[in-house]
């Protein structure tokens, strides 16, 4: 019986010895992207032509609009699918442009964790500036992260790959009593967000292991207010972001303390979304000047290395997290495919809560930003993305 | 039987007054959610967003009802009282926007 037991043991060593552990059997296909040959910048907006002069059918875009502004449910119990805006763009060209619920092109809308995708542009501008580095540990900027030895191994890079280790909670309307995100902005947190967050206790070895959380955004916008000190801190998305954009319509929420709520307060027009989308499908190139460093977006497209030991969960279909955005890359030796199998494979995007997405799809030269309040799961992302992509003809 | 009734309730009272003094941290700060999420959410939805008021009552409406709601369009800034708790969110600036400001 024990004979047995040792060599089951063994068997089951030797299966695993030499086995490939990386989820993504090897590097993830993320290719440069290509540098545009005749950029159209939107200065200071965009210019608007027809679908068909950019390849895309006016009858099949028909069928995405009636996908995303169909309501589905019943709007005074908030269900079905509740779209705001639709702004979609070809080759640097607005082709179509729609709003409902009372919004319009000159109304911003809460952007919810896309906000965090513009957080890590800020961290893009303070890398080029030499102000930070990846693997810098947090706590060479930032006190509260020099708690104790196991606070001080989370570095920059870290907590732009979601994946520090703290045991922070997201749930929302599903578990409020412990949801660290919800203590974090109304009660517990809600007057030094980031400090807040720096106390949690550690759930994993830093870097080891992905888990979306709130937290880790607002610890890094609490490193880049000691980095910049308060005054440039407080002008940084304005002046190094939105100014050169063009994008003078944008309000950013700050907590208590003063410090960017970059996990979820940003809002923002559709059409100047769609600006920090074009800023990335160029590489972080903007008008000609390089805003961006370079690898960054590469960075940006990149999954976050910590999949290699996160254990399974169902999730992890849903959430190819990559450096504060998503990407459609799937974990294939995990047997888990892309979260929109029917878009193209490069596709990258910020999502945020109850439906706010940026799409990016530099294969297809879209760009795409959908603004909503769903309060249910009842838009589907590859649904939608399925559409656009069909109504692109050439 | 009476007896194994007032057994049962008695460790259950005992078990969540364990579970209570457990979760303490999050019990204690819970009743403020209502207040601050509505009061901080309709705040943005109607001064940042611009939308009605009507719209943003919509829009901050949780599945625990408020007990008052104020809107004060001179100073810019909305308290709403639920759970026993009040809280007040304020407009600073077309810049930032809203932020809860009571303690």
């Amino acid at each position: 019986m024990k004979q047995s037991f040792i060599f089951i043991l063994l068997l089951l060593a030797f299966v695993h010895c030499g086995k490939d552990l990386s989820p993504f059997g090897g590097e993830p296909e993320v290719n440069a992207l290509k540098t545009r040959l005749k950029p159209e910048w939107p200065s200071p907006n965009w210019k608007v032509v027809s679908p068909e002069s950019v390849g895309v059918s006016s009858s099949k875009l028909g069928l995405v609009e009636e996908y995303a502004f169909t309501r589905t449910g019943d709007e005074t119990d908030r269900k079905g699918r509740r779209t705001d805006a639709l702004v979609i763009l070809r080759n640097g060209k607005l082709i179509y442009e729609k709003y409902a619920r009372n919004f319009s092109e000159d109304k911003v809308h809460l952007t919810w964790s896309v906000s965090k995708s513009i957080l890590q542009t800020m961290y893009g501008i303070a890398v080029k500036e030499g102000l930070v580095k990846l693997d810098d540990p947090g706590y060479y900027h930032y006190e509260p992260l020099s708690r104790d030895e196991a606070h001080k191994k989370i570095t920059i890079r870290h907590l732009l790959n979601m994946s520090s280790g703290l045991a922070g909670e997201e749930g929302y309307e599903s578990g409020p009593l412990k949801s660290s995100v919800i203590a974090m902005l109304y009660t517990r947190g809600r007057k030094d967000m980031g400090a807040f967050c720096a106390g949690l206790p550690l759930r994993a070895e830093p870097g080891t292991q992905v888990y979306y959380s709130s937290c880790d955004t607002n610890i890094l916008s609490a490193i880049l207010k000691k980095v910049y000190g308060t005054e440039e801190y407080d002008k940084l998305p304005f002046e190094k972001i939105f100014k050169p954009l063009g994008i003078t319509n944008v309000t950013f929420e700050r907590d208590g303390s003063g410090t960017y709520v970059g996990s979820s307060y940003l809002y923002m027009t559709a059409k100047d979304l769609a600006k920090i989308g074009y800023l990335y499908l160029n590489d972080g190139i903007w008008n000609g000047e390089r805003l961006l460093p370079e690898g960054w977006i590469q960075f940006t497209r990149t999954p976050a290395p910590g999949y290699k030991s996160t254990p399974y969960s169902e999730d992890l279909s849903q959430d190819n997290y990559t450096a504060h955005w998503y990407a459609n890359t799937g974990v294939p030796e995990r047997g888990i495919h892309e979260p929109w199998p029917d878009a193209p494979k490069d596709t990258f995007a910020g999502l945020g809560h109850w439906g706010q997405m940026l799409y990016v799809i530099p294969s297809l030269d879209l760009i795409i930003v959908r603004f909503g309040d769903d309060r249910e799961k009842a838009f589907i992302k590859n649904d939608f993305l399925k559409l656009v992509k069909e109504s692109v003809i050439r | 039987m009476k007896r194994k009734i007032s057994v049962i309730l008695s460790l259950l009272f005992l078990f969540i007054l364990f579970w209570a003094q457990w979760n303490w941290k999050h019990l204690s700060s819970f009743p403020s959610i209502i207040s601050s999420f509505y009061s901080k959410e309709y705040c943005s939805c109607y001064f940042v967003m611009q939308l009605s008021e009507d719209q943003c009552h919509d829009f901050a409406r949780q599945w625990v009802p408020i007990s008052e709601f104020k809107l004060d369009k001179e100073n810019m800034s909305i308290t709403v009282k639920g759970l026993g708790r009040t809280n007040t969110a304020k407009y600073l600036s077309k810049e930032y926007g809203c932020t809860l400001v009571t303690d």
